[in-house]
């Protein structure tokens, strides 16, 4: 589990840095992003196993970076947060072969357990 | 006094002329009955005299006795017939003129009676006789002349005075008529003044004195209604506004969720690692919630201050910061419905003389507007720029939305018009309208349907040494 990666974007810096303290706590190797560029760049050079990303993002917004994860990394899980919590976002999200979808305030628990269900598929 | 009144009253002023010329007339036509009453009665009594007179001239040429008596019988003849008409004869020519006229006979017969009485012929009282029947006969002719003429200037007289009345009865009528509908007509026009004014949105009063009359009255309700309609205006204003909050909030509630997430999951951390982690990183935890309550503490406090209820209060300001303002209360919206903003504000612009809330209102209103005509994305801009003969400052908000259709332009600022559907109230505009034309300034639109929209705010720039607005 260790060598686990997983990946953060979200333009709020608490929620990467809360995900990092919560995460590495069980041993996973996490990389933060605040906006989806350079997380995009850090893709093309290194696979994660799980991205969690923002889905209303200045720039590039969740929905670009799981269509090029998914382009990049079919295997690789893809799981969205977002403040505006419209069902419309989700069920896009969710055609789009997101694995799974929370709405603001994040139960960390909850993502956690996302996170583990998505890693033991 | 009321306009009925004052009609009723040349009303009344005109019959009573004509009733005063009826009068008149009649009285003249009743006098001219008499007078030729008498003339009649006159023309017999001549021929009396006249055959009195030929008797005399019997008596004279053939020393005929018998002519005396004629002459007598036809004195008591006419002193019977005066007696019978006595009452005419002395309402035509007076009760002065009748005795004349009886002495004058009565003398006459008096002669008569002393040729009768006298032996043989004496040259004096013959000479009496001829003088006596003259003179009667001279003053009958001279009063009848005198009545003849009396009727002819009675009928002159009435003529001229139907004449002139009917020139005054005309004459007031005219003048009364036409200052009755010069009142009338003034009165619409100060009435259709200020509906117009109404219509645009300047709830103003008829200032000055009140007419006595009805359209005291009816100006009494105008300001009534006018005064009704600018409290409704503020409530108007008001409502819109929270109309727009509405739209604002659902930016905001975005806004609002990221702090609160922030929130809870440094709660969530804080229990669950509260052992694993040392008292920095306890303290740098609480420190970054205190953090994010003040952010939360900001967006209330911007959202509850564009809310309140507030009083109309003109000041010096920036136009740039108003736009700044305007684009913060909107930055949530604009954030989440993929439009981009770009602003051109102008350096060194005059500053304008605004309530600064009630132009962000209108800023946020026509930003909405724009967000909502864009709904597959596309570009805001906000532009400031000097106006005409710098007298105003211009703000542009132009969007390249899916635009208004030509058809539906000279409408998009009535109350209550809307191309939104339910969406809309159709008073955003009107609203807007109503503020920058308080602000003695002006709004444009102009568009192209699939190009985009631009609306035009001009405001009047602030005058330092007087303190006034100028332009407009």
């Amino acid at each position: 589990m260790a060598d686990q990666k997983i990946m953060v974007i979200d333009d709020e810096k608490i929620v990467g840095d809360m995900a990092r303290l919560a995460l590495e706590q069980d041993g996973f190797n996490v990389e933060t992003f605040l906006n989806a560029e350079p997380a995009l760049e850090r893709l093309k050079n290194e696979r994660f196993d799980v991205v969690v990303t923002d889905l209303k993002m200045k720039g590039i917004d969740g929905m670009e970076v799981l269509r090029t994860v998914k382009r990049l990394y079919p295997e690789t899980k893809v799981i969205m947060i977002t403040a505006f919590a419209n069902l419309d976002a989700a069920i896009e999200a969710l055609r789009g072969d997101v694995h799974d979808f929370f709405p603001k305030p994040v139960k960390i628990k909850e993502l956690k357990a996302s996170i583990q269900r998505a890693l033991a598929k | 006094m009321k306009i009925e009144n004052k009609i009723i009253l040349s009303n009344v002023f005109n019959i009573g002329l004509i009733l005063l010329i009826g009068f008149f007339a009649m009285q003249n036509l009743n006098l001219i009955l008499t007078k030729l009453r008498f003339v009649e009665i006159a023309d017999d009594l001549n021929a009396s005299f006249l055959e009195m007179r030929l008797s005399e001239k019997n008596y004279f040429l053939y020393q005929d006795e018998s002519a005396l008596l004629d002459i007598k019988e036809k004195i008591d003849a006419t002193e019977r017939s005066i007696g019978q008409v006595s009452a005419d004869i002395s309402r035509a020519i007076g009760e002065t003129n009748l005795d004349l006229l009886k002495s004058y006979l009565r003398q006459y017969a008096e002669v008569v009676d002393e040729v009768k009485t006298s032996v043989g012929h004496s040259v004096r009282i013959d000479a009496k006789l001829r003088t006596r029947g003259r003179g009667l006969r001279e003053f009958s002719n001279t009063i009848t002349r005198l009545e003849r003429k009396g009727v002819n200037d009675i009928i002159t007289r009435s003529k001229n005075v139907l004449f002139y009345s009917f020139w005054a009865i005309l004459a007031s009528a005219v003048i009364v008529s036409h200052f009755i509908s010069q009142r009338i007509l003034r009165s619409l026009r100060e009435i259709q003044r200020l509906a117009k004014s109404i219509s645009q949105g300047n709830f103003h009063k008829i200032e000055g004195s009140v007419p006595d009359d009805e359209f005291g009255t009816v100006i009494a309700a105008v300001n009534a209604m006018s005064e009704e309609l600018g409290n409704r205006e503020d409530e108007l204003i008001q409502s819109k506004k929270l109309a727009s909050l509405g739209i604002l909030t659902a930016g905001v509630a975005h806004e609002l969720t990221n702090p609160l997430n922030n929130i809870s999951m440094i709660a969530q951390n804080y229990m669950e690692f509260y052992d694993v982690l040392n008292e920095t990183n306890r303290l740098e935890l609480m420190k970054q919630i205190s953090g994010e309550t003040e952010r939360i503490e900001e967006i209330v406090k911007n959202l509850l201050d564009f809310s309140k209820p507030k009083e109309s209060k003109l000041e010096e300001r920036n136009i740039n910061e108003t736009v700044r303002k305007s684009l913060e209360l909107m930055q949530n919206t604009l954030d989440i419905s993929n439009v981009e903003v770009r602003t051109e504000l102008g350096e060194g612009l005059a500053h304008v003389y605004i309530d600064d809330h009630q132009i962000q209102q209108v800023l946020v209103n026509l930003i909405v507007n724009a967000v909502h005509a864009m709904e597959r994305g596309g570009v805001l801009k906000l532009a400031t720029r000097p106006g005409e003969e710098e007298r105003t400052v211009k703000v542009d908000v132009i969007d390249t939305g899916k635009g208004i259709p030509p058809e539906f332009l000279p409408h998009v600022f009535d109350p209550f018009f809307s191309t939104k559907g339910v969406g809309g109230t159709g008073l955003g505009l009107s609203v807007s309208y109503g503020i920058v034309k308080n602000h003695g300034g002006n709004i444009k639109v102009d568009s192209m349907v699939g190009a985009g929209t631009t609306f035009t705010i001009e405001l009047p720039v602030y005058n330092k040494s007087a303190g006034l607005i100028e332009g407009g």
